[in-house]
């Protein structure tokens, strides 16, 4: 019964991290794309080496 | 995770940061003097001294040409990296208590304390990058708020918003271009005592002394995350490339006197960003941690202890790592 009731607990645990999981990644497609598209394709300096870590080259 | 331990200081450690490239790490401290070092071997750069009172805030403008400091001599200053030289000193009635650059390296954010009959008051000041250049001696805005101390402040994306943080434990929002207020909420129980932003600034990290951190939605300040510690909090950080968080502070000394306790709590604390939990500790400083940076590609942070050391820490394999099952799951 124990090990019925942890198994249980754990099937919660992880659907509820799934959730989290999901809701995150979905408000960060929202965001990203809302602030590409307020920065109309300009990248601000401070920002440019986000991307890949390393130097942007253009 | 061996740190390389940077003896550069006399006094508490008050902030550290990293440049855009990540390749070099300044510091402050209650000291009168700032450190800069490369990032990858702790080698001390230089040292930039003429405050004349401790230090409180430091950045690096995004060219890396300019750093801009913020001291209790009532002043702050603009450094030419390279040769360590004072290139500007503006004039305050009180303490400065934070620099920061907007994205664009082109207006520079300070906040004074609030004291002796003056109010605590947000300035920004139009800068130009460039070492030679006369900067402009009047803000270009400035604002107070009277019933409520500011204690940190940053720039939202787009430099629509100026986010402030403040010693009742509530958060602001205000238009940066008119100073006005958009919103104010209750966040914490106490003292705001650092405000990070995500690398896009979409998303900031608040810690305080109620010994919480909170991730807020830049756009609505909506409370997004809350990360509960067992120690007053000074500072917090977002790591890029992982979903962390890494937070620190500990014990006060008199309150670990008071309290008869042995540990003060003094670890860098790693969480998961999206599930709350801490995951980790990493011992090291020898009083409260005052401030955390993270290498803007992810590949490490520092830390500024009360004790006066600086520890640069190098990622390890396990660190990138480690995922949850749901993460390993649901890959992205």
């Amino acid at each position: 019964e124990d090990i019925a009731e942890e198994s249980q607990a754990s099937k919660e645990l992880i659907a509820q991290r799934l959730r989290l999981l999901e809701e995150w990644r979905a408000w960060r497609k929202a965001v990203e794309a809302e602030l590409a598209e307020a920065r109309d394709g300009v990248i601000p300096l401070a920002l440019q080496s986000e991307e890949d870590g390393s130097e942007v080259i253009e | 995770m061996r740190p390389i331990l940077l003896k550069g200081h006399e006094r508490p450690l008050t902030q550290l940061k990293y440049n855009r490239e990540g390749d070099l790490l300044f510091s402050t401290a209650r000291d009168k003097i700032v450190n800069v070092y490369y990032s990858h071997n702790g080698e001390r750069l230089g040292t930039y001294t003429g405050h004349q009172g401790a230090l409180w805030s430091v950045d690096v403008d995004p060219t890396s040409t300019i750093v801009a400091t913020g001291a209790a001599d009532n002043t702050i200053k603009l450094w030419e990296i390279r040769s360590g030289r004072c290139i500007h000193t503006w004039n305050f009635p009180t303490a400065v208590k934070v620099v920061q650059f907007n994205e664009d390296g082109n207006m520079l954010l300070a906040i004074t304390e609030q004291r002796m009959g003056y109010q605590g008051t947000v300035y920004v000041f139009p800068i130009t990058i460039d070492v030679e250049a006369k900067q402009a001696e009047e803000p270009i805005i400035k604002f107070s708020s009277p019933e409520n101390k500011f204690t940190k402040a940053g720039w939202s994306y787009l430099n629509k918003w100026i986010i402030t943080g403040h010693l009742d434990g509530s958060v602001s929002k205000y238009d940066a271009k008119t100073g006005e207020l958009v919103q104010k909420i209750s966040v914490h129980e106490k003292e705001v005592t650092d405000l990070q932003f995500a690398p896009d600034m979409s998303y900031f990290i608040t810690t305080s002394k109620d010994k919480t951190a909170k991730i807020l939605d830049t756009k609505n300040l909506k409370v997004m995350k809350t990360f509960v510690a067992d120690a007053p909090l000074n500072t917090g950080a977002i790591t890029p490339t992982k979903d962390y968080v890494i937070l620190g502070g500990g014990q006060d000394a008199k309150d670990v006197t008071t309290t008869g306790s042995r540990q003060g709590k003094f670890e860098a604390r790693f969480y998961h960003k999206i599930f709350e939990d801490e995951i980790g500790r990493l011992k090291g400083h020898f009083g409260p941690l005052n401030t955390i940076a993270v290498h803007p590609a992810g590949t490490g942070f520092a830390s500024g202890g009360e004790d006066g050391y600086v520890r640069v820490h190098h990622f390890d394999k396990s660190y990138f790592d480690f995922l949850y099952d749901v993460e390993r799951m649901r890959p992205e």
